[in-house]
């Protein structure tokens, strides 16, 4: 028997048992649309960080005071204070560095600022001008501390608290009280909303100088360091953490985490965690694969006479084999086809729900989705092929 | 046709075609199983974290000092907001349903002695700390009570500072240098190990106000007090309130009850189980459409059975409740064999892998359960119904 | 040529043993015209099959065309069937969900003749048998004579030499029955072997030889002349 007539007797078989065949598609459909959307979600949410962290900045390193034996787990040097304080000038020593393009020294406290007859407490960016493209933050007006205004009390808004503060006139050129200081407003931060668990809208920006006198502190919270290129970032490290040695009489204490470090650890995690979910959803083609094993075993119990009259006419053991092997396959492959249609259109509709998220399925996953589902077809047909193929024809002509 | 009737029937067809039976039931067992064991791995994770979380006690409440939130109109007083303070502290000592009250800096720092150093995290701590937390010391004793302005400088080990810096030796009465300050070494702590990978014995721990000195700091990070058990939450809040509100002018601090903290992670956890269970449904679902498909072949394949059940006088509604008795009871068999599948697996998970919280959550377990039922039925209504219409003549000439 | 040299089949019915054919021999040469009867387990259609290849001899020898095939593979055998046998049975044995043109390309199709010469030779055979009208029709459209010359045209599509026909009008009125042994022995006068199975004695005799069987052995084998 030549192949395409193989293709085209079976396919009639399945067209045949129009429900029961539908049924099985429909199985396989879901377990490969299931495993589709899946990714789509865990790889969407893996771009979203990954964007989210290149928002930030490119090339960062970020220094901090503090060091731990084991890097992994130092909540003192995240969250709370060191002895030894990471200053000015250290900040000033870091950026003469060759391989640094831009720094940005960085100390946040909370102050309550109040201006036309409104008060709240916000978080306050002490910093200089370089922070704004550092952090790739954007000025919807105004400026922060341009040449020649360097050393004056200006402070840029968060757009929500511009909106708050000054809901119907201009906020730029305008004056507010942030604990006992006044400032000029200079600028307004574009609207972002919450990135990374911090939300540029309701924070001020001042000067390092004037935030180190609101906060009576001479130490600095953070300085971010702008590397010229990524090639760079090792070296610039190394630089960074021996000046800063040099800096402290011999003492390394200080930490500099990479923002690729970090970007790396997220991605890693989020891509395990899109295989896990892929796994899970992969059961489910399992799953259909028994159906189609089992209801192939009741095709071979039902076409018991038929598989006889074919064995009669001439039918070898291994066309008998090849009929219904290739049965399961159209079915696997019918499912596996409309799966991915319909895994693409749910991805399409959560990217349409969800539009900052990129739920794009990648490409391994829709080729292995298909792909474990003709295997599953291929498998289950295995059990029932044989034995259609091994059937004794004399019995099976007997059979009703 | 009586019930035992009935049932030896259904158990007949079912087992007239084992593998059959085998295979459609395994489609189900597959789904319960992978939810079972899904929502087991989710529960085990839920109880640890919560259980690392109620460690330390449940009637703590924290006060962070600074709040968020806009203020229309006027309001006199400007100024930066106020910092918690020590005397904060004392005054907190007095509101009606404290137990105990603790002041608490943290900080990273170096510290050495008899020529070795480490960095570790240093908790500056008052004298209740141990008590509000349910921290056990090891060797001698913790910070003792002295008077929170003034205390003298004493230093408890966390218990691998303890063994990283002193390897086997008694440290009791040793000189540790921390940061700037001598400090001497009164205590060890009880090894607590790590909590979501912050390692609480690779610390040490002393008196507030020489921590405060030790990070040239003036105000704290957060004051913890331990109520009474029992006491009503919102009233100890309210009490807080108005003592530190009466001291500040203002409520220029946030008051977060561990309650609240650990209900909410609570529901942020139930949430994950369940969207957990939804992904195992997936599978699921899957089996139920392999019911479906069956009962519709198990109808076609036996009209002529159904002709002459008909003809030997059954009436519809006992056709019916055969297909659906048929269909119910495979699907719970296939639901107890995944039950059974899935509990195993999540059990030898426990014993092989030590580290990965398993538990089985009986909730999902008997929901599994009632849903592979519901499959059954639903799997069998539309086949059930075809059965019950068939004609007895067309279905008898069918053979 | 059909050479059965001393076959035993024997079959296990539960804890009994069957002897279907007790060392039967019995040669039928090309172009015979043979029916056999007996009762219902005489062997009748168990010696139809092992002829037919269908089934084996336990013992025995069994030469097609002076060729042994007893010994063959399986699908050496299923080529046989293939291109020398045409089988047709009482039940018709037509699949359901196929056509009657269908129903006759499948030995074709086994066969892996290209689909033109498929198509030619389906729609000589239906003309032949004159089901030109009922082509597109599937067996349950089709009436117990169509049926079965659909199944006569589906056994001699490939030309074979043999034609064995098991009872090939027991589910046939007289009329239709008489007009489907009709087409069955115009086979046989343009030269192929036909052998019928028949418990009808009126059918039996209508062939040039006749052997009885009883007990899985060979009663009686003779010459006829159906007068």
């Amino acid at each position: 028997m030549t192949l395409p007539d193989t293709l085209q007797l079976s396919f009639k078989a399945i067209m045949s048992y129009r429900l029961r065949s539908l049924l099985i598609v429909f199985a396989m459909a879901l377990g490969v649309a299931a495993v589709i959307v899946l990714t789509a979600l865990g790889d969407g949410a893996r771009r979203y960080v990954v964007n989210q962290f290149s928002s930030i900045g490119t090339n960062l390193l970020v220094v901090l005071p503090g060091r731990a034996e084991t890097s992994g787990s130092f909540p003192g040097a995240v969250l709370g204070q060191t002895p030894r304080d990471l200053t000015l000038k250290d900040a000033q020593l870091v950026g003469r560095l060759p391989q640094v393009r831009r720094y940005a020294p960085l100390n946040v406290g909370v102050a309550e600022l109040s201006a036309a007859n409104r008060l709240r407490e916000v978080t306050v960016l002490g910093s200089n001008a370089n922070l704004i493209p550092i952090r790739h933050m954007q000025l919807a007006q105004g400026s922060f501390l341009t040449q020649g205004s360097a050393q004056s009390a200006q402070i840029v808004l968060g757009a929500k608290l511009a909106s708050e503060f000054f809901p119907r006139s201009q906020a730029i050129g305008q004056r507010v009280r942030l604990g006992e200081n006044r400032f000029l407003v200079s600028g307004v931060l574009v609207l972002q909303g919450e990135s990374m668990g911090f939300n540029t809208d309701e924070v001020v920006i001042i000067p390092i100088d004037y935030a180190q006198s609101l906060f009576n502190t001479t130490s600095l919270f953070r300085v971010l360091v702008e590397v010229n290129s990524r090639s760079e970032i090792q070296s610039a490290k190394q630089a960074v953490l021996d000046t800063l040695k040099e800096s402290h009489d011999g003492e390394d204490d200080i930490t500099v985490i990479t923002q690729d470090a970090i970007l790396a650890t997220f991605d890693r995690i989020l891509h395990a965690l899109t295989l896990a979910v892929a796994g899970i959803a992969a059961i489910s083609l399992i799953v259909a694969g028994v159906l189609i094993m089992n209801v192939m075993l009741v095709a071979v119990n039902q076409r018991t006479a038929e598989i006889g009259l074919l064995k009669a006419i001439g039918a070898t053991a291994a066309d008998i084999r090849r009929l219904f092997f290739v049965e399961a396959l159209w079915l696997s492959l019918a499912g596996a086809v409309i799966g991915f249609i319909l895994g693409q259109f749910g991805s399409l509709l959560l990217r349409f729900a969800y539009p900052q998220l990129p739920a794009w399925a990648p490409v391994w996953a829709s080729l292995a989705g298909i792909i474990v589902a003709l295997i599953a077809g291929i498998l289950a047909s295995l059990l029932p092929a044989s034995r259609a193929a091994r059937l004794d024809p004399v019995k099976a002509l007997g059979k009703k | 046709m009586n019930t035992i009737d009935t049932f030896h029937f259904v158990f007949r067809s079912l087992t007239a075609h084992r593998l059959r039976t085998i295979l459609s039931a395994s489609g189900i067992a597959i789904g319960i199983a992978a939810v079972i064991l899904l929502t087991s791995i989710g529960e085990g994770v839920q109880r640890f974290v919560l259980s690392e979380f109620t460690q330390f006690g449940t009637n703590i409440v924290t006060i962070t000092p600074g709040k968020v939130s806009t203020h229309g109109g006027s309001l006199g007083a400007i100024g930066s907001a106020r910092l918690l303070t020590i005397e904060d502290a004392i005054a907190l000592k007095h509101s009606r349903y404290t137990q105990y009250t603790n002041a608490s800096v943290m900080g990273n720092a170096e510290i050495r002695t008899q020529g070795r150093s480490r960095r570790v995290t240093v908790y500056g701590q008052g004298p209740d700390f141990s008590r509000a937390f349910n921290m056990q010391v090891g060797i001698g004793q913790f910070l003792p009570d002295d008077d929170p302005r003034n205390p003298r400088a004493y230093v408890v080990l966390g218990s691998k500072a303890h063994t990283e810096l002193f390897g086997g030796d008694n440290p009791l009465g040793a000189i540790l240098q921390v940061g700037g300050s001598r400090f001497r070494v009164i205590g060890v702590m009880a090894s607590k190990g790590q909590i979501l990978d912050f390692d609480l014995d690779d610390t040490v721990f002393i008196p507030t106000m020489r921590a405060l000195e030790v990070f040239n700091r003036e105000g704290l990070m957060e004051i913890n007090i331990a109520y009474q058990p029992g006491a009503p939450v919102e009233a100890v809040v309210d009490d807080i309130k108005r003592v530190l509100v009466a001291r500040h002018g203002r409520e220029d601090f946030t008051v977060i009850p561990q309650q609240q903290m650990l209900s909410t992670m609570s529901t942020v956890l139930n949430v994950l189980k369940f969207a957990v269970a939804a992904l195992g449904g997936i599978s699921l679902l899957v089996g139920a459409v392999g019911m479906v498909t069956l009962m519709h072949i198990a109808v076609a394949e036996r009209v002529a059975e159904i002709g002459l059940l008909t003809a030997l006088g059954a009436t519809r509604t006992r056709i019916r409740i055969l297909f659906l008795m048929e269909s119910t009871a495979l699907s719970t068999l296939g639901g107890l064999a995944g039950l059974m599948i899935g509990a195993g697996v999540a059990w030898l998970l426990k014993l092989l892998v030590s580290n990965l919280p398993v538990n089985i959550p009986w909730d999902y377990v008997l929901g599994a359960l009632a849903l592979s039922v519901l499959i059954g039925l639903a799997a069998g209504v539309i086949p059930a119904m075809r059965a019950a219409k068939l004609n007895p003549v067309d279905a008898l000439r069918t053979e | 040529m059909i050479d059965l040299t001393a076959i035993t089949r024997i079959f296990h019915m539960g804890d009994q043993v069957v002897r279907a054919l007790d060392d039967v021999s019995v040669r039928i040469s090309s172009g015979e015209y043979v029916s056999i009867m007996g009762p219902s387990g005489s062997g009748k259609s168990t010696l139809l099959n092992i002829i037919g290849l269908l089934d084996k001899p336990n013992s025995g020898n069994y030469a097609l065309d002076g060729k042994n095939v007893t010994a063959l593979s399986e699908n050496e055998q299923a080529q046989i069937r293939r291109e020398k046998i045409g089988f047709v049975f009482q039940t018709f044995h037509l699949v359901p969900r196929l056509t009657a043109a269908e129903n006759i390309e499948l030995p074709l199709i086994l066969g892996g003749i290209p689909p033109k010469d498929r198509c030619l030779r389906v729609d000589a055979a239906l003309l032949a048998f004159e089901l030109q009208d009922r082509a597109q029709h599937r067996p349950a459209e089709l009436s117990g004579g169509q049926r079965q010359r659909v199944a006569i045209a589906r056994a001699t599509i490939m030309q074979p030499t043999v034609i064995l026909a098991d009872e090939p009008t027991g589910n046939l009125d007289h009329h239709i029955g008489g007009e489907v042994m009709s087409l069955l022995e115009k086979l046989y006068e343009s030269g192929t072997t036909l052998i019928v199975v028949t418990h009808d004695r009126e059918l039996g005799a209508r062939a040039h030889r006749q052997i009885i069987m009883r007990d899985g052995k060979i009663l009686t084998d003779q010459a006829n002349d159906p007068a």
